[in-house]
């Protein structure tokens, strides 16, 4: 790009930063300090002195390492960690595909039933987390469950749904019905700002709708398929809410299934804020690791592919 | 880049340390000079109707005293334990809370409770001693008032035990000996399960075996969870577990209403609370039920563990610290209050007076068949063994659901769990930097 | 600019329409709206059928429900609901404006740190909201802000999530040419965003806003920790005190559930108010289709 005027108007250059002081002091605020406590907690734990009933016989002090080197030795983190991995390869792969192929689909033409298609698909997300447990428990339950009652009678063999190797089909089946229609809807709006003299082109050029979604509407929605791949990382070595829904259901579920439950468990019932920021901040740095790596990866593979 | 992240969070870190550390901790809350005028104070409750039965303060002692309490109603649970902690941490507590027993040493050892001892210390006399004792967690001062207890007893389909020639079990050997019959005659059916998500339940099974879980040797805290009492109990479920004598699965799930309402489970080993939860789970069952004595371990005896039950604290944060003591006495030893407190939050009250007579004359309308059921409660109540609660139930609990858990469902030996529940609580303790003694 | 899809006549042999992507999409709904159709079904029975009639049976008791959930104490429940739309109205609509801004910043300007400032925001994501909670609650309360509608507004604004929307909405419908003229023609950079580029994003920000605004209206740990005063809870956090009545009271299942069906009423209501914005093309004025 060739800089032909040399007195750029005013403001152009400081006009970013302008711009972006909003987020930034928001960020400061509510990230960078809350985030710079945690780690400040992170090394740090509680002292008791005596029986540790009087006033004043608890203190706060410095512990150095010793949070992150007890949270690295400990082997249910480290269990939790691989479970959440097969969960994640379930998970990623069937929520994201499907995302994009409903996406794909609600751009076809001459669809039918597009609006009540699109808001049936989104209004898993919109379901209150409040209700999870209730709901699920009735559909996955055996002797409340529906569908083993038609199984039942059609005499088909039901496995049990909430232990073992169903147990991970159960889990991701939350996660994929209630993330799918987002990432649906974020990728269809990326193909809706698509300009439509370039399906005029390959239409004239003989593409059939099959090979213009995958030559064209594919690449042209990268960075939102990059987007929710990434986000979808994080969220999967974050995940809390789907094994939480489905504990009081089931022996198959510990307190600590993923290692996030194991920080709220330090957080908040055991009341050990120091030792849960220690595991929370390993848990961001695999996950800065895994997610921005992914990140680095796909921005240099469409920089190679060239132009935008 | 990746060290101007890094660089970023460093430099947020030290300005949050400065920020939030700075202030330190300030002396406590203390008493504003003597209360004069009219005093406002909030209450943090989860028992439903409270704030009816603050509305008899409001109206009546409240106004003459000038003291009007708020009740903000909050969840329960273990997170509010930790909420109450945090916002006594910024010195934001209410003055109020209401809080489980077995939270108690937790939020004294987090400076969270007031010592109410000077106000509130002459109504010991109305509450058992077992019940007092929780208050105090054992030392000269008291944290709290108890407001309800939760007596363990035993509760059965009398249509179904008659249909099954079954015999209402007065020891646990005969309690075994119902469930094996029950499975004999219907093997679909079963007596009960063990719910490896009821800590709570297992804590007063075990009360009732004698077991005193955490309790103190001079200055250092002791941890029994693995004791011959507890053994006894843990062994006791896990035969019949691992026999398939009763069922495995956690309580409170549709599913489990569902075998209460249908009759897969004919009896509950629960508290005397167990009503409201059964006109919720199983309505179609109304009046089919009837309540006995919890089995005994020896024959004749009389005594019962607690599953649940709250009291009224104090907070540290509290500037109308004697108001507030006042409010919670009247709360828990009116009798008018009592009674408001049964009527309106359907609790069972732990002040021995209000046990009989009075709101708790008719039986609840679930049991309209047993005329006699707070008479008889009141009796099994007498028999509630002391329970002895330390500063980490929680994770002794979670250690619980997570071992038998696993137990439960392999159907295996409890007493591996058990010994892990141990080990997992006494190092939680060494860890907090309790001093524990072997 | 108007954009044709059909470029002649369509040939006589063609369907109506598209069977097999109509037909996948509704198998679709369906499998995503089973669900909700329990919901919709368990909000219908009352306390006695909840439990003891099949899963998808209706019962007889809607109206009881919603009457009893008006009822229980004193309306409390419309109290909640307003409360989470405010929170989530404004909410997001200052969350959409500070991503779109951001976004838009990120996008069409090339300027020094502009990918370590997005990579920082975006790694404000990495800290789950489990562990933000309690120092955000302190800091909230070194300013004394707890317990207020601040409280649980203000740490919501940022999105690192909008921000990276925005920013692809913003590259994706925002021509780097149509902003060159805009400066020929003399326009301010804050003109040439607010009159050229933002009506462009405009479809893309309506995704952000909606994203935003669903998730602070299920938010629910953020409002757990920073409120005590239950008169300021959102829908999430009142119908989780119905659920949590302590060990000795029985949850009020029968009113939770209608009070998540009648949550979710508004969500779908915003969602087809909002939904034409993606078939606008506002600079034609023309629909696409």
């Amino acid at each position: 790009m060739t800089r032909a005027r040399r007195r750029r108007p005013y403001g152009v250059k400081s006009a970013p930063y302008v711009f972006l002081i909003p987020a930034t002091v928001l960020f400061l605020l509510f990230f960078a300090l809350p985030i710079g406590y945690a780690v400040h907690l992170s090394l740090r734990r509680t002292e008791v002195s005596g029986l540790g009933l009087g006033r004043g016989a608890r203190k706060e002090v410095w512990a150095g390492l010793a949070n992150y080197r007890e949270a690295l030795s400990d082997s249910e983190l480290l269990h939790g960690a691989l479970r959440i991995l097969g969960y994640g390869a379930i998970v990623v792969p069937v929520m994201l595909g499907l995302a994009l192929l409903f996406a794909l689909l609600l751009d076809t033409e001459r669809l039918r039933l597009r609006g009540f298609t699109r808001l049936a698909i989104f209004l898993p997300y919109a379901i209150p987390g409040v209700v999870a447990a209730l709901m699920w428990g009735f559909l996955y339950l055996p002797d409340v469950s529906p569908f083993y009652f038609v199984l039942d009678k059609a005499g088909l063999p039901a496995p049990d749904l909430l232990d073992g190797g169903p147990l991970y089909a159960a889990l991701a089946n939350i996660a994929v019905w209630g993330g799918t229609g987002f990432n649906m809807i974020v990728i269809y709006t990326s193909l809706r700002a698509i300009p439509g003299e370039i399906f005029e082109a390959a239409r004239l050029d003989g593409c059939s709708q099959l090979q213009i979604a995958l030559r064209i509407k594919i690449p042209m929605v990268a960075p939102s398929l990059v987007l929710t791949f990434f986000f979808s990382i994080i969220a999967t070595l974050q995940v809390f809410n789907e094994p939480t829904t489905l504990k009081p259901l089931t022996n198959s579920l510990s307190t600590t299934w993923s290692p996030l439950m194991k920080v709220y468990q330090d957080a908040f019932v055991n009341n050990d804020i120091y030792a849960a920021a220690a595991q929370a901040v390993i848990i961001a740095a695999v996950t800065l690791a895994l997610s921005f790596g992914f990140l680095r990866a796909a921005n240099s593979r469409t920089k190679q592919e060239g132009s935008r | 880049m990746k060290y101007r992240i890094v660089a970023a969070c460093a430099a947020a870190s030290l300005a949050a340390t400065a920020l939030l550390t700075g202030c330190g901790s300030s002396d406590d809350g203390g008493e504003g000079p003597a209360a004069s005028g009219p005093v406002s104070l909030t209450y943090w409750a989860w028992a439903p109707g409270l704030d009816k039965v603050a509305d008899l303060w409001n109206k009546g002692e409240g106004k003459k005293a000038g003291i009007k309490v708020t009740v903000k109603k909050q969840a329960s649970g273990d997170d509010l334990v930790t909420k109450i902690i945090t916002a006594a941490k910024a010195h934001k507590a209410p003055d109020l809370v209401q809080a489980e027993y077995q939270a108690l040493p937790t939020l004294v050892s987090n400076d969270v409770l007031a010592d109410i001892s000077e106000e509130a210390g002459d109504v010991e006399g109305q509450f058992a001693e077992g019940v007092w004792q929780q208050a105090t967690v054992g030392s000269a001062a008291l944290y709290a008032l108890p407001q309800d207890s939760g007596p363990l007893m035993f509760y059965y389909r009398k249509d179904l035990f008659e249909k099954y020639g079954l015999s209402v079990p007065t020891t646990w050997d005969e309690f075994a000996e119902t469930a094996r019959a029950l499975k004999r005659k219907a093997p679909d059916k079963d007596l009960t399960t063990f719910s490896s998500n009821d800590s709570g339940l297992f804590a007063g099974l075990a009360q009732q075996a004698g077991a005193k879980w955490w309790t103190t040797v001079d200055d250092k805290w002791k941890v029994a969870i693995d004791d011959p009492a507890t053994r006894k109990v843990a062994s006791f479920w896990g035969g019949l577990v691992k026999e398939g004598a009763i069922d495995n699965q956690p309580m409170y799930t549709p599913a489990w209403n569902k075998a209460l309402n249908t009759g897969k489970q004919i009896a509950w080993v629960s508290a005397v609370w167990a009503p409201g939860t059964l006109t919720t789970a199983a309505p179609d069952t109304a009046g089919k039920w009837a309540m006995a004595p919890l089995p005994q371990w020896t024959a004749g005896a009389n005594v019962t563990g607690s599953w649940g039950g709250s009291s009224t604290a104090v907070t540290n944060d509290s500037q109308h610290k004697e108001a507030a003591a006042a409010f919670a006495k009247w709360l828990n030893t009116d009798p008018a209050a009592l009674a408001a407190l049964v009527k309106e939050s359907g609790i069972y009250p732990a002040a021995t007076a209000a046990q009989t007579g009075g709101a708790l004359a008719k039986p609840p309308a679930y049991f309209a068949n047993q005329p006699d059921f707070y008479t008889e409660a009141a009796k099994i109540a007498k028999g509630t063994a002391p329970a002895a609660w330390g500063p980490n139930v929680n994770v002794a609990y979670s250690s619980f659901k997570d071992n038998f858990a696993k137990a439960a469902k392999n159907r295996s030996d409890f007493a591996p769990a058990l010994t892990a529940m141990q080990d997992a609580t006494l190092a939680d303790l060494k860890k907090q930097g309790f001093g524990v003694s072997e | 600019m108007t954009t044709t899809t059909h470029p002649g006549p369509v040939p006589a042999t063609r369907r109506r329409f598209a069977l097999v992507p109509t037909a996948a999409l509704l198998l679709g709904a369906v499998y995503c709206l089973l669900p909700v159709a329990w919901i919709l079904v368990a909000s219908t029975k009352s306390g006695s059928e909840l439990f003891s009639t099949f899963t998808f049976l209706p019962g007889s008791g809607f109206a009881d429900n919603v009457a009893d959930l008006s009822a229980y104490r004193d309306g409390v429940y419309w109290r909640w609901m307003a409360n989470s739309a405010l929170y989530a109205g404004v909410g997001a609509l200052l969350s959409t404006a500070v991503s779109a801004v951001s976004g838009y910043a990120l996008a069409v300007y090339r300027f020094r740190g502009r990918e370590s400032i997005f990579n920082v925001l975006l790694a404000g994501v990495l800290m789950p909201p489990v562990i933000l909670a309690v120092p955000q609650y302190l800091l909230m309360a070194k300013a004394d802000l707890t317990d207020s509608y601040l409280s649980v507004m203000l740490p919501v604004i940022l999105s690192p999530y909008g921000v990276y929307l925005a920013r692809i909405y913003a590259a994706a419908a925002v021509p780097g040419d149509v902003i060159e003229a805009g400066r020929m023609d003399g326009g301010g950079e804050w003109r040439i965003f607010r009159t050229i580029a933002l009506p462009m994003m405009l479809p893309g920000l309506v995704t952000v806003f909606l994203f935003q605004f669903v998730a602070i209206w299920n938010n629910f740990l953020l409002p757990y920790i920073m409120l005590g005063d239950d008169e300021k809870f959102p829908v999430t956090l009142g119908l989780f005190t119905l659920l949590q009545q302590g060990s000795t009271t029985p949850a009020l299942y029968t009113l939770v559930i209608t009070g998540a069906l009648l949550a979710i009423v508004p969500l779908i209501a915003l969602f087809l108010v909002i939904q034409r914005f993606w078939s606008l093309d506002l600079l034609s004025g023309a629909v696409k289709s």
